[in-house]
């Protein structure tokens, strides 16, 4: 049972500033792994509340925690609204769900994060030198992310500007393969989408190609950066769409949302995401990194048929493939079990838990000890695994903003630029429109966090 | 013995080409309504028996190639199905069944006695309608965080005793209906306020007791966000679970077992429809909010 605790509640300023984001809003084990011991820190028969999604800690999962830990687990299902009122009450949960692209400067720079490196510093089973590069999108300096103490840790990640194509529709449609290893422009994509698209009787029934990020402002700042530029001025306090890489980028989403290869907020695909429309032959390129093949993978029709290639580039940009979610947990610094909490992410971030998500083909483990458990018994896999560790060194963090959630600047996108999408308003106006939506979002964040 | 032929009694039944043609037409366009009605509820029960692929098909599949009747089996086992389902049973039939006793005791209060200020805060009570579930949602945590009441299921306790507007209303309207010689006739009798309301109006009411207690059930029943704010993952509802808990384990829905769900999220709530039907709509016909 939840319990409120006694303990100090978020100062005002605090309150207001979540407040605000809130409104809108293979058990395999490796020998080494064997030999490692936790941390010191403590925990055993205390109770923590884990705020998290169902599929994060099964109730099977959750009886193994105990077992091996001695911590026992409350979850309660993740909602901002419902951490922001257990932050308010002083009851906060222990271990906080979150999506490290985007949320760890937002609460970072609230001040609601705990700083985990002495933890990490003290740690035998998270060690900082296994720990992939991804880890750094949970990093936050003050100013910028991907810099300064850790945070929190991503569970599994991808590159989620890489694609999955299938095959046997690049043959129906006579479209050559993209190459394995190289790069295709992102011109390039969309001419192939273009040429993969079937539409009969004005219903779309093989979809190009989807390119959508995992969400539109992060997607956005990824393809800028692409293309050369920064969409957040240097101190991320701002947007900007009118420079002109930031315009290239706008300008090439807007392409590939009104030319309907794929979906989008003016085509949504009824099925909410790319794994059933890719699974019914229904969509030649899906813009998914790694973590799709877990669903693939599990489809013996469709996995010969699957293959994963590396992130597009801009001609003349630069050759980036960021991670857009790097989705794991933090510790918020009010918990009042912070060592039990620990002693659980050390657990779920290092041990069993941590083999089997790296064994599953779900994501790519975030400890780098962990990449020999990757599946690769198939032909099919070995050959998605040499494009993926190839990719791996094109890995870099695109910083986001602090000052306003993804959701909330999501929002204002999508009611902005359906007109550009359909063809009623120029990229160039859209543009200026996002600037002023954005910038005014972004000025109150920096207000409230001062 | 001589057979006669029956004289019709009543109004002579009219028949003709031109009834024939008029009911056709009747038929057909309550059939078309009819179907656009339970269109919806026939898709999602089709959607449940199809695999994530034929979901995704184009030209859509109306009806599946081979259906899935392991789905249902699939969603029920996959979670604690009847765990989350006796959650919802609980708090609705609490909620329900009080809501509905303090609705009907506000309701006559508001129709049948006198008192200073009585029509401004009936105008107060019905104007709180208006106002969004989002805009109460952390206070209301907050109160319920202070009384320890957080992951139990007191809320629904206190919400039903506290009666609900819409219902008020309901109720006010049909006891103002009831004629004021009741009332007097058992005054005469000595029987206070109390007993008039137990003894003879609410045994009156049962088609808008019947109609509250379906509302007030169906609000319960298919409420996310309270529970959703209130309740642990172990104490949370079937409406709950049914929306977050049929995922992969990258967190994206399995769209065909969230259907097959739904399909058995709904049958108690057509069961209880189907049951009560007849008060129902009596009771929403003799208030006046037809």
């Amino acid at each position: 049972m939840v319990r409120p605790h006694a303990g100090a509640a978020l100062s005002r300023r605090r309150f207001l500033s979540l407040s605000a984001g809130g409104a809108v809003a293979g058990t395999t084990a490796l020998s080494g792994c064997a030999m490692r011991v936790s941390s010191a820190v403590g925990g055993s028969g205390e109770t923590v509340t884990v705020m998290a999604k169902a599929d994060d800690f099964s109730p099977e999962l959750i009886r193994q925690a105990q077992k091996d830990t001695g911590v026992r687990i409350n979850t309660v299902l993740h909602s901002t609204s419902k951490l922001i009122a257990m932050m308010t009450n002083g009851n906060a949960p222990d271990l906080v769900r979150g999506v490290g692209a985007v949320d760890a400067p937002y609460y970072a720079a609230r001040g609601v994060m705990e700083d985990l490196d002495p933890y990490f510093a003290k740690s035998g089973v998270l060690r900082p030198d296994d720990l992939d590069p991804v880890n750094d999108l949970w990093r936050y300096d003050g100013r910028t992310q991907g810099r300064g103490p850790r945070y929190g840790m991503a569970k599994d990640f991808s590159q989620d500007s890489m694609f999955w194509y299938n095959t046997e529709l690049f043959d129906r449609a006579d479209v050559d393969y993209p190459p394995e290893l190289d790069p295709v422009t992102y011109e390039e994509w969309l001419d192939k989408a273009e040429r993969l698209t079937r539409r009969r009787h004005g219903q779309t029934t093989v979809f190009g190609g989807s390119y959508n990020g995992v969400l539109t402002p992060s997607l956005l700042a990824s393809l800028t950066v692409a293309a050369g530029g920064n969409l957040f001025t240097e101190d991320y306090s701002r947007v900007d769409f009118t420079t002109p890489e930031a315009r290239k980028a706008l300008g090439w989403y807007i392409d590939y949302c009104r030319t309907k290869v794929g979906p989008s907020i003016v085509q949504p695909d009824p099925n909410t995401w790319d794994g059933p429309t890719f699974q019914a032959n229904r969509l030649a390129m899906s813009n998914s990194g790694y973590w799709l093949g877990g669903l693939i993978n599990a489809d013996k029709r469709l996995a010969p048929l699957s293959r994963l290639a590396p992130a597009p580039y801009f001609e003349g940009g630069r050759r980036v493939s960021p991670c857009q979610a790097g989705t794991g947990f933090w510790i918020p610094s009010a918990s009042h079990h912070k060592d039990a909490a620990w002693r659980v992410f050390e657990w779920f971030f290092g041990e069993a838990p941590a083999r089997a998500r790296a064994s599953g083909g779900w994501g790519i483990p975030t400890l780098k000890s962990l990449r020999p458990l990757m599946p690769a018994q198939e032909n099919y896999q070995k050959r998605v695994l040499s494009v993926q560790e190839a990719e791996l060194k094109h890995y870099s963090v695109i910083a986001f903003t602090p000052y306003a959630t993804a959701d909330s600047l999501l929002a204002l996108f999508n009611q902005i630029a359906p007109a550009a999408m359909t063809g009623g308003m120029s990229v160039d106006t859209l543009a200026g429109r996002l600037n002023a939506a954005m910038n005014e979002q972004l000025k109150r964040g920096k207000e409230q966090v001062g | 013995m001589t057979a006669t032929n029956p004289t019709p009694v009543g109004p002579t039944r009219r028949t003709g080409p031109r009834l024939r043609v008029n009911r056709l037409v009747l038929y057909t366009v309550l059939v078309t309504i009819t179907g656009l009605f339970l269109g919806p509820f026939g898709w999602l029960v089709v959607s449940g028996l199809k695999t994530p692929a034929e979901l995704a098909a184009s030209p859509v599949h109306w009806l599946p190639d081979h259906v899935q009747w392991h789905n249902i089996a699939d969603a029920f086992n996959l979670i604690d199905f009847l765990g989350y389902a006796r959650n919802s049973l609980v708090i609705a039939l609490i909620y329900a069944t009080l809501v509905t006793l303090s609705s009907a005791w506000v309701g006559f209060g508001f129709a049948r006695l006198e008192a200073p200020g009585k029509k401004t805060l009936f105008g107060i009570l019905l104007g709180s309608m208006m106002l969004p579930q989002m805009i109460t949602l952390l206070p209301t945590y907050l109160i319920f965080a202070k009384l320890g009441m957080v992951d139990t299921y007191w809320p629904w306790v206190l919400w039903g005793l506290s009666s609900a507007p819409y219902l008020v209303f309901l109720f006010r309207q049909f006891f103002a209906g009831l004629p004021r010689e009741l009332e007097e006739a058992a005054i005469v009798d000595g029987c206070g306020y109390p007993g008039i309301f137990w003894r003879i109006f609410l045994p009156q009411s049962w088609p808008v007791l019947s109609a509250s207690f379906v509302i007030a059930f169906t609000w319960t029943w298919g409420d996310y966000i309270a529970p959703q704010l209130l309740l642990s993952t172990d104490r949370t509802t079937l409406a709950v679970a049914v929306m977050s808990t049929y995922v992969t384990t990258a967190g994206t829905p399995v769209t065909n077992l969230q259907a097959a769900a739904s399909v058995m999220y709904v049958v108690p709530i057509l069961l209880i429809f189907l049951v009560a039907q007849r008060g129902f709509v009596a009771g929403m016909s003799t208030t006046g909010l037809k």
